[in-house]
């Protein structure tokens, strides 16, 4: 029982930076209408980035977050241009473009990774900030350090989400526009402007998941972001596409399946198993078990 | 044959197969990676079959394409008309499950891959020659049944599901059973393209499968043209050959250099290069000039 429950804390800590990736990712995918396949590699390229701050500063914590945040907010911006254009010239709403284009976008930024950073080799963060201290111990139940961390700012930055959203007046008009983008257009809501708030907002929150990915992994490596992007997808499909509360749900059933699975099963198989729940689940309900916001 | 020229010719047959293998669903806009995948099952049970059972290549061929289609047309049960990002993420899943399935699998080798599959004809050069003809056979058969299927009626039936869905339906189109259709023929090309593949190398090995396969397979069908067949033959000799005339220090970022064509081509030129307008015109050109040459000849006698 003891197990289960250390396991069931591992899966909450991983499940909510599934939550956060998804969040980030519906954000886009309701505001700017694109399916940015890429956007947990450029998650990942910002770990690499805090990495390599971190290296130069002599492992300057404020520093390394700092410029992790600061890359994935200036890769999403750049990248804005690139997606809208795609978007313009199809005349019409076309996500899949957008997710072709995403994938060669992935294509780069894993390639860049494998080639230009540590020698392609997997990067290590400094103790100061993997935090794989216990900070509580009882019996097997361990609760480290980044695990409270990443589950106390996943809560605190899924909450802020949804308080822009539903509170603010940027919120309303992200709002309008994954409701009904003509009509957003219609009362005088600046789609490109607003679109680029999204760009901005998942951006920011990119850089955080990257700090928290790496506190808790304490490592990463090119493929991570594949596997993640994969993981992501996976539950945004299954929640349903665009659906905030579905992606929070299932994200969290998902890092709490993870981790049951690896506490049970060794080896590589653990991973398949809930890949293979998930396929399970996509050709079951390939709409998703909460409906699609699309 | 020159080893070099046989690896060139073999990996861009194998390139433009995979690719037609992804093209032919994306007329439906399905981007169906499980295509793969099914090289590695089909290509890792053929190697099984001639290694450990002696079963002759021929056989272990079509056992590849039967593997291919039938796994194609299970999965198609279920997403023949799913939406386009529900078929990606099959596809993916697919990728990894068949790749940890294969690491664990001792029979098949494990993380250490198959190696010593044996030569087809007995000798080494038999043996090019044979992967060679067998390829171009290949290449003629499915170039010659994707042009008449884009000039039939359900290639037509393709066009209109990928402009508009229910425009389609509403016009009569099963737009499942033309899925499933497309899906299990993808997928059997792809499982005999796998089988193909392990035998150029006369090995398998799980990192021949990968995601950076799928990225080759889109940059070739999204850079040549997604709206015929025929760009794939122009691009997949160019993207596999040019980057082997760089300099060593360059051709490690062919994977970047490959994402960057194709975010450059979505962006600037979306149809990619070989587009239907200009497929079109050409077949308008040469039937003109071959019927002006026939009345010349009639003339002429």
């Amino acid at each position: 029982m003891q197990e289960f429950i250390a396991q069931v804390i591992n899966g909450l800590s991983l499940g909510s930076i599934y939550v956060l990736l998804v969040t980030g990712f519906n954000l886009l995918l309701l505001v700017a209408m694109i399916i940015h396949f890429a956007y947990p590699q450029v998650v990942v390229f910002s770990m690499y980035v805090t990495w390599l701050v971190l290296q130069m500063t002599g492992n300057n914590l404020p520093l390394g977050i700092a410029a992790g945040i600061a890359s994935s907010v200036i890769i999403n911006l750049l990248s804005a241009p690139l997606f809208q254009k795609v978007m313009s010239n199809r005349r019409d709403v076309d996500i899949n473009s957008s997710m072709v284009l995403s994938m060669g976008i992935g294509m780069i930024i894993t390639d860049i990774l494998s080639h230009s950073f540590n020698e392609g080799l997997p990067v290590a963060f400094p103790d100061s900030l993997s935090s794989i201290v216990p900070l509580v111990r009882f019996g097997l139940i361990s609760v480290q350090v980044g695990q409270v961390w990443s589950l106390g700012i996943g809560i605190i930055a899924v909450s802020a989400i949804f308080l822009i959203l539903y509170r603010t007046r940027p919120g309303r008009a992200f709002r309008a526009i994954a409701e009904d983008p003509s009509g957003a257009r219609l009362v005088g809501i600046p789609i490109l402007r607003t679109g680029l708030y999204s760009y901005g907002l998942s951006g920011i929150l990119g850089g955080l998941i990257a700090v928290l990915l790496a506190m808790l992994l304490g490592s990463a490596s090119p493929g991570l972001g594949e596997q993640v992007a994969h993981k992501v997808l996976a539950v945004s499909i299954i929640a349903g596409l665009g659906n905030l509360v579905g992606g929070l749900v299932v994200g969290l059933l998902l890092g709490i399946l993870e981790a049951i699975v690896q506490g049970y099963i060794s080896g590589s198989w653990s991973n398949a198993i809930a890949f293979v729940v998930m396929l399970v689940v996509i050709l079951a309900r390939p709409k998703g078990l909460f409906g699609s916001k699309l | 044959m020159p080893l070099e020229l046989y690896y060139f010719l073999s990996i861009t047959a194998v390139n433009i197969l995979l690719s037609w293998a992804m093209y032919l669903p994306y007329r439906v806009a399905h981007l169906h990676f499980i295509t793969v995948a099914n090289m590695a099952i089909s290509g890792y049970s053929a190697g099984w079959l001639v290694m450990t059972l002696h079963v002759p290549f021929g056989w272990a061929l079509l056992v590849g394409f039967a593997l291919g289609g039938g796994i194609g047309y299970l999965v198609s049960l279920f997403i023949g008309d799913a939406p386009t990002f529900a078929v990606v993420i099959v596809g993916f899943t697919f990728i990894f499950i068949t790749r940890t399935v294969i690491e664990n699998l001792n029979a098949v080798g494990g993380t250490m891959g198959m190696f010593g599959l044996p030569d087809i004809g007995g000798n080494p050069d038999a043996h090019r020659w044979i992967i060679m003809a067998i390829l171009a056979g290949l290449l003629l058969l499915v170039g010659f049944l994707l042009h008449r299927f884009d000039h039939s009626r359900l290639g037509r039936a393709a066009s209109a599901v990928f402009v508009d869905k229910d425009l389609a339906a509403s016009l009569g189109v099963d737009i499942r059973r033309l899925g499933m259709l497309l899906q299990t023929v993808s997928c059997t090309i792809a499982g005999g393209t796998g089988v193909l593949y392990g035998f150029i190398y006369r090995s398998l090995h799980v990192d021949f499968f990968t995601f950076e396969l799928v990225g080759i397979a889109m940059t070739i069908v999204f850079v040549g043209g997604y709206a015929t067949p025929w760009g794939t033959v122009v691009l997949a000799p160019i993207l596999y050959g040019v980057p082997l005339l760089l300099p060593p220090a360059v051709q490690e970022w062919r994977i970047v250099l490959y994402g960057a064509a194709l975010v450059l081509v979505l962006v600037l030129k979306p149809e990619g290069f070989i587009t239907r307008r200009f497929v079109v015109s050409l077949e308008s050109f040469l039937s003109v000039s071959r019927k002006k040459r026939n009345s010349f000849t009639r003339e002429e006698t």
